[in-house]
């Protein structure tokens, strides 16, 4: 799972000096943000199944990474990063993204306690609901969580592109990573700003976590808006080149 | 060791303070097979599945399972409401299930013993932050309803040493300062709780409120009840009235009192209450304080009084506090010395497991890892089998 070294940014910036990375020089790409570890550092493995697999269960190219693994370099795994069998790198990241000013521990407890929330809520509408009602209902605050994300993901976006002196925006693919991003980015924005100022953030996140769950609310309004939008610039489309 | 204690109290009543040990008290099978055939057996349910609704100690075969409180009970048994997060628990569940420990069974089956002509016997409950010493405090409460006595119960007395709104300069001594607020708040949860005593219990003194009010003697102790809650002025000083008729006539049998305090280190402690010069006071300047103090006295006989410490609300004490030494301070310790300490500690392993159970019993761990081993061990590894911590991990799995 050797991720690129650096990440690259689009159109023209000053070409930086000194670079070391894997991805091959473009025209109009230049390395943005890069990493303090050489291209042979190979990324920490911290699940505790690969290693407990008996010798006899290994495949020829598991044989070989293990090998490998002893004698080449290896990242310092992140602080945040654990070997639980509850780990999440979803929820690890939306944490990371919600945390202010490196409060990690502030971020992590409003996510249990919005993870808490959730279950409450919906723990109460499954008691108060009938018998056939109760299979439809989803109690795994994970679960939620995850779909609700999903379904925020937009699937096409815009990007804008300097043509003739003027910028248009352009409907593009997203690739996977900026879809989630962007889900989560509204998310966040969403409980932030434009809820009321003396509600706690928990009892906002749940509120909209359930709310995109259902395919409803303000956060799958602003996907379908990006949608429209990318749909009303359809002309535009051939302007993008790759 | 504990059986040491209670055979030394009879027989020198020369109590040395020192000398009481902390482990927490092992039933001895001897004692545990004398008190089964005086407590009647429930039938035990197979796993942790709620059993009956009497919390009456069983003998060892019910420990670690949990028994249910029917939820009609909990507004007249506890109307002042549970702690928050035991009440958020009730509230998800729609049922009160608490599990049955050692230090709650020991303390029943002493409340059972009791010998109601000898001074009434204090057990301090005490242990690390999370171990459920409130919750046990609340079980002996249940079964003393159960079992029809008087219950005075203070859920939390560090609630009365600080952040109170309206103080007042006692009417009755020029020393001492009212809590209207938190006076009639306790008096309303004591008449709910215990409405049917207020009409046969008479007084023995006539009372002047002011110059045109008074109660009469011979009249029932629900009117001065109703005096504190009409005229908020004087509800401190109906508590302190109610406090010392009850601790009179205990003595009579005509019913058995039980007194019950969470945080009783308060009493002992530091307040962050100002007078008007703005200097801070001590706890004994408050009038509730200090006719709860007169209260946990044991000068009197006709039922016991059960204390539970608590670091977590108090004032000015390190946060790794837990021992009774500690905690109550010098004055405090020798108040309420001679006690019963009764160590609370965390989840033994069946009860751990019992507990899990429970939980996946009510659908509560919900992550599909939760269910594994690995689950558990993690659990277990990360709480430390410590029963509030659990708790709290289990709330977002």
């Amino acid at each position: 799972m050797a991720a690129p070294a650096g990440k690259v940014a689009r159109g023209w910036s000053v070409l930086a000096l000194g670079l070391r990375s894997a991805v091959p020089r473009l025209p109009g790409l230049t390395q943005v943000r890069w990493s303090r570890y050489s291209p042979e550092y190979r990324d920490p493995q911290t699940d505790k199944e690969y290693y407990r697999k008996p010798l006899a269960e290994l495949t020829e190219e598991e044989k070989c990474e293990q090998e490998l693994r002893k004698t080449q370099l290896i990242k310092a795994a992140p602080a945040a990063k654990t070997s639980s069998v509850f780990e999440d790198p979803v929820i690890s990241k939306f944490i990371n993204m919600m945390m202010k000013g490196g409060n990690k521990v502030l971020a992590r407890s409003l996510m249990t306690q919005t993870l808490e929330a959730v279950k409450r809520k919906q723990f109460e509408k499954y008691h108060a609901a009938s018998a056939e009602e109760q299979a439809t209902i989803e109690r795994n605050p994970y679960t939620i969580f995850h779909q609700a994300l999903k379904n925020c993901e937009p699937v096409i976006g815009l990007v804008p592109i300097l043509r003739g002196g003027h910028f248009y925006q352009v409907p593009v693919p997203l690739p996977a990573r900026r879809r989630r991003f962007l889900a989560m980015k509204w998310m966040i924005t969403e409980c932030r700003e434009k809820k009321h100022r003396r509600t706690l953030m928990p009892e906002k996140l749940s509120h909209e976590l359930l709310e995109a769950f259902h395919n409803q609310g303000p956060v799958i309004k602003k996907k379908h808006d990006m949608h429209k939008m990318a749909e009303a610039n359809r002309a535009l489309a051939h302007y993008r080149w790759w | 060791m504990l059986k040491r204690v209670t055979r030394l109290v009879p027989r020198a009543c020369q109590l040395d303070p020192g000398h009481f040990l902390h482990g927490g008290p092992q039933a001895p099978q001897s004692l545990a097979a004398r008190l089964d055939d005086q407590v009647p057996d429930e039938n035990p349910r197979a796993g942790s599945h709620p059993s009956e609704d009497d919390p009456a100690g069983a003998g060892e075969q019910r420990e670690g399972r949990h028994y249910r409180i029917p939820l009609q009970d909990l507004p007249t048994v506890f109307p002042h409401g549970l702690p928050r997060r035991f009440s958020l628990q009730v509230r998800t569940f729609n049922e009160a299930c608490l599990m049955v420990r050692r230090p709650a069974l020991e303390l029943l089956r002493h409340l059972d013993d009791t010998n109601f002509a000898h001074p009434a016997v204090r057990y301090v409950l005490y242990g690390e932050k999370g171990t459920g010493k409130t919750l046990s405090l609340c079980h002996v409460v249940h079964f003393c309803a159960k079992r029809d006595w008087l219950i005075v119960h203070v859920p939390d007395a560090h609630l009365w040493v600080k952040s109170s709104r309206g103080l007042l300069r006692s009417a009755y001594s020029r020393r001492r300062f009212d809590q209207p607020v938190e006076a009639a708040n306790w008096l309303k949860s004591f008449k709910t709780a215990n409405e049917r005593f207020l009409s046969q219990i008479k007084i023995q003194e006539t009372y002047m409120w002011n110059k045109r009010e008074s109660t009469e003697k011979g009249r029932p102790l629900g009117e001065v009840v109703e005096q504190g809650l009409t005229r908020v002025k004087n509800a401190t000083d109906a508590v302190g009235i109610v406090l010392k008729e009850l601790k009179s006539q205990s003595c009579s049998g005509a019913f058995r009192l039980l007194v019950a305090v969470d945080g009783v280190n308060a009493l002992w402690g530091r307040t962050t209450l100002k007078r008007e010069d703005k200097s801070l006071m001590a706890p004994e300047e408050l009038a509730l304080v200090h006719s709860l103090r007169k209260m946990v006295r044991n000068d009197w006989h006709g039922g016991a009084v059960v204390l539970a410490l608590s670091q977590t609300g108090s004032l000015f004490t390190p946060r790794m506090a837990c021992l009774p030494q500690e905690l109550l301070g010098k004055e405090g310790f020798d108040a309420l010395d001679p006690f019963v300490p009764i160590l609370v500690s965390n989840y033994s392993p069946e009860e751990f497991e019992s507990c899990i159970q429970y939980y996946l019993e009510n659908s509560w761990l919900q992550h599909e890892k939760a269910h594994t081993e690995e689950g558990k061990k993690e659990l277990l590894f990360l709480s430390d089998a410590n029963p509030g911590q659990l708790e709290r991990l289990c709330a977002y799995l």
